[in-house]
């Protein structure tokens, strides 16, 4: 790539400075990670749990996140009005407000959606932004037993692991990989 | 046992003093008919908590947050705010003087509503000192024959009768004290417990509240605003209103006094005619309150725009929520800012004991940038006069760049896409400058109509092109005036004691679903008809909907298929159906007001000094619930958090969860519902009702739903029960698609169930292995026999 002027490290940094950069919130960032990354924490985790929030409901998320919950066989919450979509596409769900979602996992008590005992990884995509960047706050501050991974095409930096801010086309690719092993 | 420290230096009220000055004020026929009702004030019997300090509630408010556990999302993960920091709170670490996470967010929530507090009762003070020098301390209070109860908040909290202007001073010196107590326990090496922050938070909440009370009944019976009129006149409302041919004078903040004054002046001259008189934000509320000539521009969403626009000669500034930088804003266009209060200054000169026509020369010789005026009838003979002078000669300056032009700056966009990501609602604005940039203005007029874009201007600065967004936007809204017509009823003020006898046992047994209170900023996720669309849902659906500032106004700048607004549509009456315009951000005090007067009239529960036992009464009977669905000011955090203390639910926009805490129930506790019948006695399961007291939602069809499911109260009886469920079922339908698995929760015994949706509820109580359990003839969360939940531990 001929980038004349720019420094490459500056074009690194875009990537990962908070989509809404104001959300910055102190000396504890979330690590960037790839798909690959990204596939491996969910092969780790025991008791992984994917949060899909409104913003995942247009094609060509909605298939997308549809076939990656399918690949992972995660067990799936849907937050604002995600459900009914998810549901038409054949995609069962449980519907949470973010925020109830949130304060769950944040009790090491609770056990789960499925009954099974509480979630060790959420990962989630499509929730709006500034409010999920609060979620991933409550979670980064209160929930140590459990980690967060974004897969937005915005970072964010309140969570433990999370895709960089990419264009949508890049971002499509990201998707594409998360469904295969 | 709580030890108390704090001073108690006010002591209840010695009610035959009071009782003795009232003899010396006229008194209508229903305030005698009220006094024979209660036996004469000398039997007002005085409950356990008249001005309660900072500790006295904490029982109730340990009860409230044990229940609804405060739930945190840290806004940030330091603490800046002694010099030993930034101390870095995350991971369990703990600050320099010992604070945790958890206590800094309570401490930054406590700091909120103290500030809320002090806005809204720093306006109430000045207003009732003014008005007070202007009718005198012994000007009565009387709220019309049909308001006898007549404040609320201030019988139930200070636990005095206020008879006159001068008797609201008592509850103005209370409330100013206690805010002095809250703002202090938020010092370095204070309070230490989150619980407690919790608490003073609440009690901050309560001081906004009564602060707000104060505040509106001094001008509505000071200024003779309307008195619970259901029909208050529709008033017009929209930037297309205004007549950009006159002199224009714009009034920005919330605070009527020299709003008043200007229409005072004009009013004087006989020139109504010749000059338009306009506000944004509550000034224009409160001005058509006032006056029904004045003009209500719009919400805070608009004041870009308007400003930008060029149309405003004079723009006079009061307090709050005002652009601090209005005064550069204004030199752009030349137009003259005054600014009104102590609370904005904008470093201009004090000019008050100046001449008013020294005054106005020097701003039409630009001598002087802008002018402070602490003296409203001043202020309004300045601003009319300088616009009058100026208005011909600042014509050129009202014209906006033309579309060919903006086409041109538009082109300029490198795509850098920075725009939209310093958007508070990542709204696509690059789009919509990058479509501009080769002639398509459509995705332009998309933001602009509801206010999808607020005009912020967070956008513009960061451009680094240079793009004048703002006004473009604001030769967009020039472009689309004439749709820009809608209307507002006037801001009523309280609820009539009548309505209330009307309506008290239909809401409290449940027949009428419930009472949705829309309030707030208009600065919404997704633009301005998000919660006119949600009025219309409940309006439809037979609630009744209450609202005030500028979610009122929004809620007027929605037209229906056939042209109509909402108040058009709908009565203003307070019953089913009726949409109630309180009026200004004060005015807020009449729907915590409302609620306590039907646990009075109705149900004929004693106010004064009896706080707890009221706001009971309301987490248990009445179905109310409160929406503030914009990014808000620190006055939001007070407002809902003094109504939360009251009982009452309220649900917040995505923006909400950055107030940093709400209030959560878990359904899944079933401990957590029980509930003391105080008649029998005994404990008996509840269901979650109301769910949670401070809720944020993602999106308006989520809101929806859960406002809905908001409204049950455990009193419910089984024909009310029904019908709240039918709307929750039915909305839950309608924006899930499915019937609500939690229904079964909700339902006591057969009867409960909704008769149209019978076979499938019926099918998820076996399911669920359902028992019935007996229904509670009077719900309580105080008192258990077993008081454990009474003890204060913390945790
Ligand atoms: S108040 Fe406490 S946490 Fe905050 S900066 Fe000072 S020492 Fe640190
Ligand atoms: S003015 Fe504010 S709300 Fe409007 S697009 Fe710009 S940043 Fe967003
Ligand atoms: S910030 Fe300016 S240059 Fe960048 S995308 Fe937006 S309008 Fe274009």
């Amino acid at each position: 790539m001929d980038i004349i002027g720019i420094d490459l490290g500056d074009l690194m940094n875009e990537r990962v400075i908070p989509w809404q950069p104001t959300v910055i919130a102190g000396p504890k960032q979330a690590l960037l990670v790839t798909p690959e990354t990204a596939k491996m924490m969910l092969k780790k985790a025991k008791r992984p749990l994917f949060v899909v929030g409104p913003l995942a409901k247009e094609e060509p998320i909605l298939t997308l996140t549809k076939e990656i919950a399918e690949h992972w066989d995660l067990p799936v919450v849907t937050t604002g009005d995600a459900y009914k979509i998810f549901k038409d596409a054949g995609l069962d769900s449980k519907q949470n407000g973010i925020v109830e979602i949130v304060n769950l996992l944040k009790d090491p008590e609770w056990k789960g959606v499925k009954g099974e005992g509480q979630h060790d990884l959420v990962m989630f995509i499509g929730c709006i932004y500034y409010i999920a960047s609060q979620g991933l706050s409550t979670l980064k501050h209160f929930a140590p037993h459990l980690k967060t991974l974004t897969i937005c095409k915005f970072f964010h930096s309140n969570a433990d692991a999370s895709f960089p801010n990419m264009k949508d086309e890049e971002w499509l690719k990201y998707l594409e990989k998360m469904k295969t092993d | 046992m709580v030890i108390n420290v704090a001073p108690k230096s006010t002591k209840p009220k010695d009610f035959k003093d009071d009782f003795w000055k009232s003899k010396d004020i006229k008194i209508s026929i229903g305030e005698i008919a009220h006094d024979e009702a209660k036996g004469g004030e000398e039997d007002v019997k005085m409950g356990p908590t008249p001005k309660p300090n900072v500790t006295d509630l904490r029982s109730w408010d340990m009860k409230l947050i044990d229940r609804y556990e405060p739930f945190y999302a840290p806004f940030c993960d330091m603490c800046c705010l002694c010099t030993y920091g930034k101390c870095d709170l995350t991971e369990g670490k703990k600050g320099a003087c010992g604070i945790n996470i958890e206590a800094q967010q309570a401490r930054m929530v406590l700091l909120a509503c103290c500030i809320g507090a002090a806005a809204h009762s720093a306006h109430a003070r000045h207003l009732l000192e003014y008005l007070i020098e202007k009718k005198g301390e012994d000007f009565p209070i009387d709220m019309g024959n049909n308001v006898d109860i007549e404040a609320p908040i201030i019988r139930t909290v200070v636990g005095i009768i206020p008879k006159t202007l001068g008797d609201l001073r008592e509850a103005m010196d209370y409330m100013e004290e206690q805010n002095l107590h809250l703002l202090s326990s938020c010092h370095t090496g204070q309070e230490g417990s989150n619980l407690d922050f919790e608490s003073k938070a609440l009690h901050a909440g309560l001081m906004d509240n009564l602060g707000k009370e104060i505040g509106d009944i001094a001008q509505i019976v000071a200024l003779n605003m309307p008195k619970g009129d259901a029909d208050a006149p529709l008033v017009e409302l929209g930037i297309g209103t205004i007549d950009r041919d006159k002199p224009v004078v714009l009034c920005i903040g919330h605070n009527v006094a020299s709003g008043a004054g200007v229409i005072d002046y004009v009013e004087d001259q006989g020139i109504e005619d010749d000059v338009e008189v306009c506000g944004i934000c509550c000034a224009a509320i409160d001005i058509t309150r006032y006056n029904q000539h004045a003009k209500v521009v719009g919400p805070i969403s608009k004041q870009l725009k308007f400003i930008r626009s060029g149309v405003a000669d004079v723009i006079v500034v009061d307090e709050q929520c005002i652009r601090t930088d209005v005064l550069e804003e204004a030199k752009k266009n030349q137009a003259k800012v005054i600014a009104t209060t102590d609370k904005m200054c904008l470093g201009l000169t004090d000019m008050t004991d100046e001449e008013s026509d020294k005054i106005v020369s020097q701003l039409i010789n630009n001598q002087i940038e802008g002018a402070l005026i602490l003296d409203p009838d001043k202020v309004g003979e300045v601003a009319t006069k300088v616009a009058m002078q100026i208005a011909a000669d600042r014509d050129m300056l009202k014209l906006l760049p033309d579309m060919d032009e903006i086409q041109k700056v538009a082109h300029e966009c490198t795509e850098c896409g920075w725009c939209t990501r310093v958007c508070p609602n990542g709204i696509p604005m690059m789009e919509a400058v990058v479509a501009a940039g080769e002639g398509d203005f459509t995705k332009m007029e998309e933001l602009y109509d509801n206010d999808i874009c607020y005009t912020c201007g967070r956008c513009e600065q960061e451009c680094e092109r240079e793009i004048p967004i703002m006004s473009i936007m604001a030769k967009i809204g020039e472009n689309k005036l004439k749709e820009q017509k809608f209307n507002i009823r006037a801001g009523r003020g309280p609820i009539q004691d009548v309505e209330i006898r009307r309506v008290g046992a239909p809401i409290v047994l449940g027949d009428l679903p419930g009472v949705v209170a829309f309030v707030g900023c208009t600065n919404y996720p997704e633009g301005a008809e998000d919660v006119a669309k949600m009025a219309e849902e409940f309006l439809e659906r037979n609630y009744i909907v209450v609202t005030s500032g500028c979610g009122a106004m929004t809620i007027g700048e929605y037209r229906d298929e056939e042209g109509k607004t909402l108040y058009e549509r709908f009565s203003g009456d307070f019953d089913a159906k009726g949409l109630v315009n309180v009026g200004s951000c004060v005015s807020n005090a009449h729907i915590p007001g409302a609620c306590i007067k039907i646990a009075n009239i109705f149900a004929k529960k004693p106010l004064e000094g009896n706080f707890e036992e009221i706001a009971d009464y309301i987490l248990n009977r009445v179905g109310a619930c409160g929406v503030a669905w914009g990014a808000y000011s620190q006055k939001a955090a007070a407002i809902a958090t003094g109504i939360n203390r009251w009982g009452i639910p309220v649900v917040l926009g995505p923006h909400g969860t950055k107030y940093r805490r709400l209030y959560l129930g878990r359904t899944d506790k079933e401990e957590k519902w029980q509930l003391n019948d105080i008649r029998s006695g005994d404990v008996v399961s509840g269901e979650p009702a109301p769910e949670h007291l401070l809720y944020a939602a993602e999106n308006r069809e989520e809101a929806t739903v859960a406002i809905a499911k908001l409204c049950i109260r455990p009193n419910d009886t089984s024909k009310g029960r029904q019908l709240k469920l039918t709307h929750y079922i039915d909305l839950h339908r309608k924006y899930f698609g499915t019937i609500p698995e939690d229904v079964y929760k909700f339902i006591r015994v057969e009867k409960d169930i909704p008769i149209t949706y019978k076979k499938d509820i019926k099918s998820i109580l076996e399911e669920k292995g359902w028992e019935p359990r007996a229904l509670p003839q009077e719900p309580s969360i105080r008192d258990f026999p077993d008081d454990s939940k009474a003890e204060i531990q913390g945790k």
